[in-house]
C-alpha cells in the first residue's frame, strides 16, 4: 500500500496537476487567440465594456444572482465556495505546499475546513438531487452532469475521514490513497469537461459580445464563399 | 405562386421543397459563416462550458407557458451545437470516427426549423444563465444557416424580397405614394392641431435620415405625426428619403446576407441625401439593425439615433413644450427586447412618459429583464402561427398587462404593437389599448408655445 501512496502523492499527482495546468493555459491561450482575432477583423470596434465588466463580477461572485431558483442557486454558491476554500486553505495542504515548493499563505482553522468539508459533501449531494429530480434539468444532463457533482465529494469525503481517523471505518492508508487519486482524476477531467469553467468563465460574458461583431461584409463573403452572389432574393 | 407546404408550423415557399441534399448544403454554410463571421468564438466556449443547470429555462416565458422539453432554451441550442461539436472540432470529428455518433440528417435539419421558429430571440435567458449563455445568438446563427438551405418562414422572405428586388420597401409604398401620405399627414397635422409642421422630403444635408418601420405609414399615422411633431417644435435637421424611408430590417431574423444588403441600402440613402445620421423611428429590431451597421459598414457607417432618444434629450434640453393637462389614463409601458435587454434604452421612456402621464405604472419585471411581446425574432409576421404567438409566446405578457390595470399600453415598436394587439384581442384584454409613445406626447405637445409657427 505504501508504495501505491506514494505513486499517487508522487508522480501521479505531478502529472495530474501538470497536465490540469497545461489544459487550463490551453484553454486561455485559444480563448485569447479568437479573442484576438474576432477584433482584428471586426467592422464595429465599439464595445460596452463597463456593461461586460459588470456582468462578469456579478457572475464571478454571484450573490445577487440568486433570484431565480433561489434554493438551487444558493446550493451551488455554497458548494463552490467550500470547494475553492478548503482544498487550497487547509493547514495540511498549506504544510505540503510549502514542503514541496517552498510557498506558504495562511491556513483555516481545523474546525472550519471541517465544516466546510461537510457542506461541500451535503451540497454537491444535493446538487445531484436537484438534478435527478428536476424534470428541466434532467432532460438536459449528460453523463458527466451527473458523474462530476458525487465525484468532487470523494476526495472531500475522504478527505475529512482522514482528518478524523476515529470516525473512520476503513482503512488510514486506502482512504488516504482514495483522497489523492480522486483528486487527481479530476485534474485531468477539468480541462476535458465542463469543470473547465473554472478558467473560462470569466471570458464568457466578452466571448458572447464578441460573436455579434463581424468582419466588415461578412454576409457577401458568405454568399461568395457558396456561389451565391446573383441569386434571387 | 408559391403556397403552403406544410413541413413546420409557418408556411414556406414552394421552392423551399425543392432543395435536396440540405445536410452537405447546411454544413458548407456552416463552414462559410464560420470563417467570415465571428460566431465561432461563441459556439466553441458553449461547445466546452456549460452547466447544464437549466437556470435559463426559469427565465423563458415561452418554457413557462409550455413547460415542454423541447422549449428548455439550453436544449434547444445543443441542436445546433452538437452540429457545430461533431463536425467543426477535433474532439468531435475524432469521436465520430470510434463510435456512431449523431450525423446531420434531414430529420435534424427539420427538427432546427420548428424549434428555432419557436424561440424568439429575445435573449432573456441570457441574463440568467452563469456563463452568459446567449441563445439569442445560437437561434440568429441557426436561421441563418437554416435559410442557407431554403428554410425561412414565407412571411420574412416576401418582405425583404419586396424591399430588396422590387419597390424598395417592405410594404411596397411607391415614393408618389410616400408623398401623398406626408401630405395628408400635414394636412392631418394642420387640422386636428393647426401646427403647420413639415415632412421634409429629399433634403440635401439634413443631420437626420428618417428610418421608421415602414408599416408605420400605412399602420401607425399618429406615431409619424409624432415624431414629425417633435422635430418640429425642436428646430430638428431631418428628412425622408424618397430612396429609402425603411428601417425595417428583416434579416436580422434570418439572414446576415440579407441584413448587410438592407443595412447598405441605408447606408447608400444616407450617402445620397449627404446627411450624417440615421434617425430610426419608434421600432425595436430597426433601431438594433441600425446599431449594428458598423459591422456592415465598418468604422464610417452613420451613427444610429433612436428616437427615443432623441425625444428625450430635446424634453431634458426644455425644447418640448407641454400642455398643462397631461394624460389622465394609467398607462404602463412595455420595453421592446431589442431596445432594453441590453440595457440601452430603459429611461428615456420612462422620463417621457411621466413627464406626459398622470398615471404611470410599471410591469413587473421590467427594463432589461422585461418579458418579451411573445412575437420577437420576427415570428409576429408569421401569421399563421397566431395561436402559438398569443397564448403561449405572449400569455406571460398578458398577464403582467393585467395585473397593471392599464388600460393604454405604450410600445415603441411596430413589431411589438401588432403582437401586443393581438395578445390583448386574444387573452381577454379587449379594452386595452395599444399605441406608441409619440403618438400620445403629440396630443401634449403645446404647439402654441412652440415658436409661432402654430395657429393657436
Ligand atoms: S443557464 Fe446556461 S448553463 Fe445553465 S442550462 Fe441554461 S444555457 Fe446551460
Ligand atoms: S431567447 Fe427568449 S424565447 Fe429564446 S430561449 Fe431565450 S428566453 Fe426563450
Amino acid at each position: 500500500m505504501d508504495a501505491w501512496l506514494d505513486w499517487a502523492r508522487g508522480p501521479a499527482f505531478v502529472f495530474s496537476f501538470v497536465f490540469l495546468l497545461l489544459g487550463l493555459l490551453r484553454h486561455v491561450a485559444l480563448t485569447a487567440w479568437e479573442v484576438a482575432h474576432v477584433w482584428r477583423r471586426a467592422g464595429d470596434r465599439k464595445l460596452p465594456l463597463g456593461k461586460l465588466l459588470r456582468a462578469t463580477l456579478l457572475w464571478l461572485v454571484p450573490f445577487t444572482r440568486l433570484r431565480h431558483r433561489f434554493w438551487f442557486g444558493l446550493t451551488s454558491l455554497v458548494f463552490h465556495v467550500c470547494i475553492l476554500v478548503v482544498p487550497v486553505f487547509l493547514a495540511g495542504h498549506v504544510a505540503l505546499w510549502a514542503r514541496g515548493l517552498g510557498l506558504s499563505w495562511p491556513a483555516i482553522p481545523n474546525a472550519v475546513a471541517d465544516a466546510l468539508t461537510l457542506l461541500a459533501v451535503v451540497t454537491a449531494v444535493l446538487l445531484l438531487g436537484q438534478r435527478v429530480f428536476s424534470r428541466a434539468t434532467r432532460s438536459l444532463s449528460r453523463v458527466q452532469d451527473f458523474a462530476l457533482p458525487p465525484l468532487v465529494a470523494v476526495p472531500f469525503a475522504t478527505g475529512f475521514l482522514m482528518m478524523h481517523p476515529g470516525w473512520n471505518p476503513f482503512d488510514f492508508q486506502a482512504t488516504f490513497f482514495v483522497h489523492v487519486m480522486s483528486a487527481n482524476l479530476l485534474f485531468v477531467l477539468t480541462p476535458l469537461t465542463k469543470l473547465s469553467h473554472m478558467i473560462l468563465m470569466p471570458s464568457t460574458q466578452l466571448v458572447a459580445e464578441l460573436a455579434w461583431h463581424w468582419p466588415v461584409d461578412s454576409g457577401s463573403a458568405v454568399g461568395r464563399a457558396l456561389g451565391k452572389e446573383g441569386e434571387p432574393v | 405562386m408559391a403556397q403552403q407546404s406544410g413541413r413546420y408550423s409557418y408556411y414556406e415557399e414552394t421552392r423551399a421543397l425543392e432543395v435536396t441534399d440540405r445536410p452537405r448544403k447546411f454544413l458548407e454554410a456552416f463552414a462559410a459563416v464560420l470563417e467570415h463571421s465571428s460566431y465561432g468564438i461563441a459556439l466553441d466556449a458553449y461547445a466546452r462550458v456549460g452547466a447544464k443547470c437549466s437556470r435559463c429555462a426559469a427565465s423563458c416565458q415561452l418554457y413557462q407557458a409550455t413547460g415542454d422539453p423541447r422549449d428548455i432554451p439550453c436544449r434547444r441550442s445543443e441542436l445546433l451545437l452538437r452540429v457545430y461539436r461533431r463536425y467543426f472540432t477535433y474532439g468531435g470529428m475524432l469521436r465520430a470516427r470510434l463510435f456512431a455518433d449523431f450525423a446531420l440528417d434531414d430529420a435534424a435539419i427539420d427538427r432546427m426549423a420548428e424549434e428555432f421558429y419557436r424561440c424568439t430571440a429575445c435573449r432573456r435567458c441570457k441574463l440568467t444563465c452563469p456563463f452568459g449563455v446567449d441563445h439569442g445568438l445560437v437561434t440568429h446563427l441557426a436561421r441563418y444557416l437554416l435559410a442557407e438551405v431554403g428554410v425561412v418562414p414565407k412571411a420574412l422572405v416576401v418582405s425583404v424580397r419586396e424591399q430588396l428586388a422590387g419597390v424598395g420597401n417592405t410594404s411596397g409604398i411607391p415614393a408618389a405614394a410616400l408623398r401623398d401620405t406626408c401630405e395628408f399627414l400635414h394636412d392631418e397635422l394642420q387640422e386636428t392641431y393647426g401646427a403647420d409642421v413639415p415632412f421634409p422630403i429629399d433634403v440635401e444635408g439634413a443631420e437626420h435620415v428618417f428610418f421608421p418601420a415602414v408599416s408605420d405609414y400605412l399602420l401607425e399615422p399618429d406615431t409619424l405625426m409624432g415624431n414629425a411633431a417633435v422635430m418640429h417644435v425642436t428646430g430638428g435637421s431631418w428628412t425622408i428619403g424618397t430612396g429609402n424611408f425603411d428601417g425595417i430590417n428583416y434579416g436580422l431574423f434570418y439572414s446576415d446576407r440579407m441584413m448587410e444588403r438592407i443595412c447598405k441600402r441605408v447606408g447608400a440613402e444616407v450617402r445620397r441625401l449627404k446627411g450624417r445620421k440615421v434617425l430610426v423611428g419608434e421600432c425595436g429590431h430597426a433601431t438594433r439593425s441600425a446599431w449594428l451597421l458598423p459591422n456592415f459598414l465598418g468604422a464610417d457607417a452613420p451613427p444610429a439615433v433612436a428616437f427615443l432618444q432623441y425625444t428625450y434629450r430635446a424634453l431634458a434640453a426644455g425644447k418640448i413644450p407641454l400642455k398643462r393637462e397631461k394624460i389622465a389614463e394609467r398607462l404602463t409601458y412595455h420595453d421592446p427586447c431589442n431596445l432594453a435587454r441590453a440595457g440601452r434604452i430603459t429611461e428615456e421612456p420612462r422620463e417621457i412618459l411621466q413627464a406626459i402621464s398622470a398615471e404611470y405604472v410599471e410591469m413587473t419585471p421590467n427594463r432589461s429583464e422585461n418579458y418579451c411581446c411573445g412575437g420577437g425574432g420576427g415570428t409576429v409576421s408569421i401569421d399563421e402561427i397566431r395561436a402559438f404567438r398569443t397564448r403561449k409566446m405572449g400569455k406571460a405578457k398578458a398577464d403582467q398587462i393585467r395585473a397593471t390595470g392599464a388600460k393604454l399600453v405604450v410600445a415603441p415598436c411596430a413589431n411589438c404593437k401588432k403582437q401586443l394587439k393581438e395578445v390583448c384581442e386574444d387573452n381577454g384584454l379587449e379594452d386595452v389599448r395599444v399605441v406608441g409613445l409619440h403618438d400620445l406626447l403629440l396630443k401634449c405637445i403645446d404647439f402654441g408655445a412652440a415658436g409661432g409657427k402654430g395657429k393657436e
